[in-house]
């Protein structure tokens, strides 16, 4: 399969002249995504997505460092042709209908007349947006709305790679789901999505691969599924017995101790069959009981909140 | 070029919903229909009044206009991020910034071109169903001034921010415009103003020279050959925006939105 995205040492660095200082705002970053993918690219608030994505698009300038999209360099009038933006929180011309404001981006692209008119109702009709909204002021829209059209728009020019920088964020459970739906079905029309975000459970469906940034860096890049591999045991334990001692045993086995307050025991997370025996073994000899043994599978929540947490030494 | 279009297009759209723009229009046309308030005065008097009042007044209201539509042309653009929509198509920034001036510019050309109009009308139901051409030619000119104000404020939005670039394009306006300080500073013994009346000679935009009504108005003070003075100043109008749009798109070419 063949590379869309190629990011090479990219690199921004930021100058407060006023406060004198530096932020790295991306730091050396190494990336590759294939065709077809819908990759994750993953980062608490101020990890450097944003920056990333509008380096990948000429509208900043990398401090070091260069990509290539669908094997060219950045910013080439082709590529850009190929690939959609849809940016985080943009508010549009609102004071334009969903309809001519798609008409305005087509013509940019520079889609003859009725060719145009059908790629508009094509796309407003892939996002769900309600025809009756079709030719009203999106200043009336309600978010979810806009997020389809922000979406519609990205979809206008039938891209190969769409950049989306957090679709879905501050919606309604509704519109949030069915907004992730539609991001998931570009996956079976061959596009290849760059997806920025937070919102780990939506990742976590409909993305194939992802990469934690955290402060710029990269920390992590994997499949999903090797990141979520190995299931992670949940114990809980309780007795009179347990004492100090005991503590500081099941301690050595695993560190991932919670005490449950309410139930006087204790919440233990073990990562393989055997530190589950070993927790089991200390807990009966310590004539304590075992209350309950449940593999839990891993989620990117854990992998994310884990990787971060490890790379802030906490 | 359907790019350029594309863009002027929707800027002309979204200027002509500024409620700020229709406040000056407004002004304008109550401004010039005061004219014929001045009949009492007498019939020489009274001509040069409503002649003078209409002429400032479309140059008063355009000047406001042109700033208040240009300022924030592009920075509403990079505050709503529509410029990131925009810039990751294949659209070329210099597109883009043209776009904007053009579009910009049409916004300035259709008021002017109201007020002219109405003015135009008025002094034709007052001086006995006859335009003054010179009237007409200052109508023009004023129209050209604006052009190089638009150029030279769109220019300002590319390195600062609309309220700075208020006063900046305002002050320029009102430099641009002592021509006869000017005169006076180039010709003096002193070095110091001397330098000044050349730096504002030569690098300032002269926007004295489209001011012709005092000369329209007086034609005692008339000038030699005015279809040559007419032609030069639009030239130049031409000429200085051009310069002034092409640092503005290298300026912006390098900028971070
Ligand atoms: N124009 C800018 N000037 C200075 N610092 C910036 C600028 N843009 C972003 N940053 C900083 O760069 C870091 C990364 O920001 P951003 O890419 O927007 O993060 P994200 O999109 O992951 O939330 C943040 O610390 C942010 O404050
Ligand atoms: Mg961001």
């Amino acid at each position: 399969m063949a590379t869309a995205i190629s990011i090479q040492g990219l690199t921004k660095k930021y100058v407060d002249v006023w406060a004198k200082q530096e932020v790295i705002a991306v730091n050396n970053l190494n990336l590759e995504v294939q065709e077809g993918e819908i990759f994750g690219f993953l980062g608490r608030n101020g990890a450097g997505k944003t920056t990333t994505i509008k380096m990948l698009l000429g509208l900043i300038f990398p401090t070091a460092g260069d990509a290539t999209l669908l094997g060219k360099p950045m910013g080439d009038n082709v590529v850009k042709s190929m690939i959609s933006y849809l940016p985080e929180e943009t508010y549009f011309y609102d004071s334009m209908s969903a309809w001519d404001l798609l008409d305005f981006y087509g013509r940019l692209f520079r889609i003859p007349g009725a060719e145009r008119q059908r790629r508009i109702k094509l796309s407003l009709e892939k996002v769900r947006l309600q025809p009756e909204a079709w030719r009203r002021n999106i200043r009336g829209y309600s978010k979810g709305m806009r997020q389809r059209t922000g979406i519609a728009q990205a979809l206008i020019n039938d891209p190969k790679v769409l950049f989306l920088d957090e679709p879905t964020s501050g919606l309604d459970p509704i519109a949030h789901a069915e907004l992730r739906d539609i991001v998931a079905s570009l996956k079976d029309e061959g596009k290849t999505v760059f997806l920025s975000s937070h919102q780990l459970a939506d990742v976590e469906l409909i993305c194939s691969r992802v990469a934690i940034i955290h402060r710029g860096k990269l920390l992590r890049t994997g499949q999903i599924t090797d990141l979520l591999a190995g299931e992670r045991t949940e114990i809980v334990v309780k007795g009179a017995g347990l004492s100090n001692g005991t503590l500081q045993n099941l301690r050595a086995i695993t560190p991932d101790i919670e005490p449950l307050e309410e139930l006087q025991a204790l919440k233990l997370f073990s990562e393989d069959d055997n530190q589950t025996s070993a927790v089991i073994d200390l807990v009966r000899n310590a004539k304590g009981s075992v209350i309950s043994v449940v593999p839990h599978k891993r989620t990117l929540e854990q992998v994310f909140v884990e990787t971060v947490r490890k790379e802030e030494g906490l | 070029m359907g790019v350029i279009y594309a863009i002027a297009r929707q800027t002309v759209r979204e200027a002509l919903r500024r409620k700020i723009m229709w406040i000056f229009l407004v002004i304008g046309v109550f401004l010039i229909s005061l004219g014929p308030v001045f009949g009492f005065l007498s019939p020489k008097d009274s001509q040069t009044v409503l002649r003078s009042l209409g002429l400032a007044a479309i140059l008063l209201a355009g000047l406001f206009i042109t700033i208040v539509t240009c300022i924030y042309l592009i920075p509403v653009e990079i505050e709503r991020r529509t410029i990131y929509t925009v810039l990751s198509k294949p659209v070329q920034r210099y597109e883009f910034l043209l776009g904007k001036f053009l579009g910009g510019f049409f916004t300035v050309f259709i008021n002017i071109a109201a007020m002219g109009i109405v003015f135009l009308a008025m002094l034709y139901f007052q001086e006995g169903h006859h335009i003054a051409p010179e009237m007409a030619r200052g109508v023009m000119l004023t129209f050209f001034q604006m052009l190089l104000l638009a150029a030279i404020t769109i220019f300002f939005s590319t390195i600062t921010t609309p309220v700075v670039n208020f006063f900046l394009s305002f002050g320029v306006f009102l430099v641009g415009n002592l021509s006869s300080v000017t005169d006076t500073l180039t010709t003096s013994q002193n070095k110091i103003a001397h330098g000044v009346g050349q730096f504002i000679y030569y690098i300032l935009p002269q926007f004295g020279n489209f001011n012709v009504q005092n000369r329209l108005i007086h034609p005692e003070e008339s000038i030699v050959n005015m279809n040559a003075y007419i032609v030069q100043n639009i030239f130049y109008s031409l000429a200085y925006s051009a310069v002034v749009l092409a640092v503005a798109i290298i300026l912006f070419d390098r900028r971070e939105v």
